[in-house]
């Protein structure tokens, strides 16, 4: 069902939506940035159109919504155990098709990889809609449409959205907002539209010959000398799902804490270390080259997509200049040509 | 020749070694200018002076070489420069055909700030402007710096009032992902103040400087960029009598109050100079009346915001000539 | 904030409480400790182990039985220098088990030979006790140990004991003169085990990254195939789940896909 949108008509129904829903978007915090006078484009509650933050691609995605940095996992107190209750908060995430489409890498490792479900990102997972903001023209970085990820499925969203020059059209899918939807708007046809080319395409590497061998390639040598193990790839990714798992003691008495995870990120220092010290990958090069096979092979062998789906904040982000993009197509010309 | 030195140099010109010529000085505020004013600048040098152009440490220009018959004219010639760059600020220049009203207040000088440079915690040459406008004409030699932070690179350490740009780091917990990026380069690079403990940052407010690095290092935004502050250092002097670097005397001080400050200075010196030399230096001045004077005329009536901390006592040092070396 | 009973059934990441029932001292540092389970398990299976406060970490079952199970730990950290402060009687915080496990299909009616360095020894005592009590499900067996020096010796009185059944080859690296045993790294005496009918023999290789490469290495050129080595890798495990990534190597999984794997099946790939 389409509907078309003033201004005010879309304000009013965020208003009401925002009874039973926190509404997350893209906003701009003047100032915020980690240079002084730049402002941090990044996710936060929203209560009105003019909040939403969309010439500008997000520092961070809508993952830390549903996959918190930090969380606790359960308190204790003199060795019992104690997980915090479930919320009924209900929310509804404003984001691009790269986006949600990163979501669907995130329930492949949280909801279908290994024998169980993970409990904390089930329960903040299951109370999410999606409303999807259409992006035609993306930004200097996508290359969503190399990563086929450029599109979704009208079950992949509760809303489409467009926004105009005054107002908002939009497709619903959703039988519960369709009512909220449909009484503060006028109906109208509406057909989602995506971007079909990107300014950054990449060429991913053939499967079959990808093999070791191009582990051993100078390519990541590069690398080695440039990375300097930041980590803003990762934590700027929408679907990296790593993490670590801790516990804290409360200072004021030593047997209350809690035990909680937090993201990691393979790039960073300490991802491989074992009790005694010994690490896998010291090398940064060789974490260059476990990132880049993760995103675009090994997920890909698991489940039956790449991880990566294009969003380009890790080139955004790296304080280097090392763009990723950049590297699968030279990673795909090493291979085309014989390594 | 027959002309008066002294409102010559007020002028901004300078008695040279020559007797013939003089060199122009411009100012900068802020230390930076638009590409369009070289062309003038230029003009002038190939057309009056010699076809140089001395760049000074204080970020002005110095056009050598100009016949002091061509002074007045050379005024007139500056006058967009005086007009751009000094009455567009809002310092107050009667005629700006009539060249520098004063040259014992020095150019306000600032590193390049955070139009450029990462590290900066705020706009030094906008600051450097406002300060310009707040001091400038005046014939009291008073020398100020702004650097965007306390890595310092304009050198105020070596000013009467050196401005250091401060910004309050503000942690949050839930965005950490415990890298220790912060804790290690605070620990390798600035002054250990912070520390890793049951999983969380802590910083220890008496060693943190603001400096913003934290800030810059963490891969979450963890490090809130919260309120921008200032460090002053004052009294930081070269000179052939007892040079030294300048030392603190605010710590996380406002905006607000490092303005009313340096507006404050110019009472205190005509209180306390000693007219008796050519164009006492304010840090000479201190000398003689003490910090704690200074440090009472210089904070009336200023508001000092609740951060701000205040040096006790100062004892600058430096070094004495006629020490061995 | 409430005690959720029913969910921390079905929460993956609660641990349960065990009592220890009893300590056994293996070195210096690295101690056994039995403790009350009822976990249904594996041979070469692991948990993850816990004191609320200091931490997890994935320790691998050193032995079991309906009523109890055996961690042998080390103590090299917060967490594990703090259990070896517990006594008997205190408790541990487990949860799992986890991962594949040996499966003792694999190995029926062969010539089953373990090569174990150091620590390595842990994750396949289990296997080995089966082993020894059921020869006749295996055409022969044998054990290879190799430790670092006669300090680091692990499970002495069960070695002992196993040697009355089957043959344990022990080496150390350097000279030892309490067993009069031999000498030298375990790759050195890879050759005088049993491998007269190779096409029936199964070999499983577990320890350092070094020992096992070099192992396996030497099994090969006595023309072991790829397919009849089995390993068993460590990796840093947060999750054991799948979920936390820390130890995966290319599209593998070790919590879940491994920590055992056939040889042919991992040789390629590179953490
Ligand atoms: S990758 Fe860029 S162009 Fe593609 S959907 Fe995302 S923001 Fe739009
Ligand atoms: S790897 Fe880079 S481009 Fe791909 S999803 Fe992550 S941040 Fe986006
Ligand atoms: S790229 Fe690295 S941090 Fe991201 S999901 Fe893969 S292993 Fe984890
Ligand atoms: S953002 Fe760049 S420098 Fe930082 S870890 Fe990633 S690739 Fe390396
Ligand atoms: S840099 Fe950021 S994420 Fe890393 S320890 Fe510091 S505050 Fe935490
Ligand atoms: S231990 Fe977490 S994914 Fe394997």
């Amino acid at each position: 069902m389409g509907f078309n949108f003033s201004e005010n008509g879309f304000n009013q129904l965020l208003e009401s939506l925002n009874q039973d829903y926190q509404i997350y978007a893209p906003v701009r915090k003047k100032n915020k940035d980690s240079f002084s006078a730049n402002d941090l484009i990044t996710y936060d509650l929203i209560k009105s159109l003019e909040e939403i933050e969309l010439t500008v691609k997000s520092k961070y995605s809508a993952k830390e919504i549903v996959f918190p940095i930090r969380e606790t996992l359960f308190h204790f107190v003199e060795g019992e155990q104690f997980i915090a209750s479930d919320t009924d908060d209900k929310y509804i995430i404003f984001l691009r098709p790269c986006d949600r489409n990163a979501f669907k890498r995130l329930d492949k490792i949280f909801l279908e990889n290994g024998p169980e479900e993970d409990i904390y990102y089930k329960r903040l997972r299951e109370n999410v809609k999606f409303f999807v903001i259409e992006c035609t023209s993306g930004f200097d970085s996508c290359f969503c449409v190399s990563m086929e990820s450029n599109t979704v499925e009208a079950e992949d969203y509760a809303a489409f959205l467009r926004f105009e020059e005054n107002g908002v059209s939009c497709e619903v899918n959703d039988q519960d907002l369709a009512v909220e939807f449909s009484s503060q708007a006028e109906e109208i046809k509406f057909e989602p539209q995506f971007i079909e080319k990107n300014k950054v395409e990449v060429k991913l590497p053939d499967r079959e010959k990808l093999t070791n061998e191009v582990f051993e390639h100078q390519l990541w040598t590069e690398y080695s000398q440039r990375c300097i193990a930041c980590g803003r790839c990762n934590t700027s990714c929408p679907t990296c799902s790593c993490f670590t798992v801790k516990d804290v003691l409360y200072d004021e008495n030593k047997k209350s804490g809690e035990r909680f995870r937090r993201w990691a990120g393979c790039h960073i220092d300490g991802f491989t270390e074992m009790a005694g010290g010994h690490n896998f990958r010291e090398d940064y090069g060789d974490r260059m080259r476990y990132k880049t096979m993760h995103k675009i092979y090994d997920f890909g062998e698991r489940f039956d997509f790449d991880m990566c789906v294009g969003c380009g904040r890790c080139d955004d982000v790296c304080p280097e200049y090392i763009s990723f993009s950049k590297c699968i197509n030279k990673l795909s010309t090493i291979i085309e040509e014989g390594v | 020749m027959s002309f008066n030195t002294k409102k010559i140099k007020k002028n901004a010109f300078r008695i040279t070694k020559d007797r013939e010529v003089t060199a122009l000085r411009i100012r900068v505020p802020g230390g930076h200018i638009n590409a369009k004013y070289l062309s003038l600048i230029k003009e002038i040098a190939d057309e009056y002076g010699n076809g140089t152009l001395h760049i000074t440490t204080r970020q002005g220009f110095e056009v050598p070489g100009i016949s002091f018959a061509d002074f007045e004219e050379v005024n007139k010639k500056i006058a967009p420069i005086l007009e751009g760059m000094e009455k567009e600020i809002g310092v107050k220049i009667a005629d700006p055909r009539e060249g520098y009203p004063a040259a014992g207040t020095r150019n306000v000088s600032a590193c390049i700030g955070n139009r450029v440079c990462r590290y900066s915690n705020y706009d030094t040459t906008e600051m450097a402007q406002q300060i310009e406008k707040n001091i400038f004409p005046n014939d009291y030699h008073v020398k100020i710096a702004l650097s965007g932070c306390p890595n310092d690179c304009i050198k105020g350490h070596l000013q009467d009032f050196g401005i250091l740009g401060m910004v309050e780091p503000i942690y949050h917990q839930e965005r950490c992902i415990g890298c220790k990026a912060c804790v290690d380069n605070c620990h390798k690079r600035v002054t250990s103040a912070l520390s890793f403990e049951q999983e969380r940052v802590l910083r220890d407010e008496k060693r943190c400087i603001g400096c913003g690095e934290c800030i810059l290092q963490c891969p979450t935004n963890a490090w809130e960029r919260g309120e921008q502050f200032f460090k002053v250092v004052i009294m930081g002097r070269t000179g052939k009598k007892n040079p030294r670097l300048a030392k603190p005397f605010l710590k996380w001080a406002s905006r607000d109050v490092v303005i009313a400050i340096v507006n404050n200075v110019y009472d205190y010196i005509e209180r306390h100079i000693d007219t008796s030399l050519a164009k006492e230096h304010i840090g000479y001045i201190v000398d003689r009346t003490g910090y704690p004077k200074f440090k009472e005329e210089i904070l009336k009536g200023v508001e000092l915001n609740s951060e701000c901390e205040i040096a006790d006592k100062i004892n600058w040092n430096g070094y004495q000539t006629g020490e061995k070396i | 904030m409430s005690l959720t009973a029913e969910k921390s059934l079905k929460n993956p990441y609660l641990s349960q409480k065990a009592e220890i029932l009893e300590i056994f001292q293996e070195t210096e540092i690295e101690y056994t400790f039995r403790l009350e389970s009822d976990f249904e398990l594996n041979f070469g299976q692991f948990l993850e182990v816990s004191i609320p406060g200091y931490g997890e970490a994935p320790i691998s079952v050193s032995n079991f039985t309906d009523q109890w199970l055996e961690l042998t730990i080390r103590k090299v950290g917060k967490l594990t220098d703090r259990i070896h402060d517990l006594e008997e009687g205190d408790y541990l915080y487990l949860r799992g088990p986890y991962g594949n496990g040996f499966d003792f299909e694999n190995y029926q009616d062969k010539n089953l030979i373990i090569a174990a360095g150091g620590t390595g020894l842990a994750p396949v005592r289990s296997l080995i006790e089966y082993a020894g009590n059921n020869l006749d499900q295996l055409s022969d067996f044998e054990v290879l140990a190799g430790f670092k020096d006669a300090g680091s010796l692990l499970f002495e009185r069960d070695i002992k004991r196993w040697r009355q059944k089957f043959d344990v080859l022990l080496t150390v690296d350097k000279t030892c003169d309490i067993w009069g045993e031999c000498v030298g790294l375990i790759t050195e005496h890879i050759a005088e085990l049993h491998l007269e009918n190779i096409a029936n023999t199964e070999v499983i290789v577990v320890g350092p990254p070094p020992m096992m490469k070099y192992s396996i290495i030497e099994f090969q050129k006595l023309g072991v195939p790829d397919d009849q080595i089995w390993v068993s890798y460590e990796r840093k495990m947060h999750c054991g789940l799948g979920k936390c990534g820390h130890c995966k190597i290319e599209d593998n999984y070790v919590c879940i896909d491994g920590p055992v794997y056939n040889y042919a099946e991992v040789k390629e790939i590179r953490d």
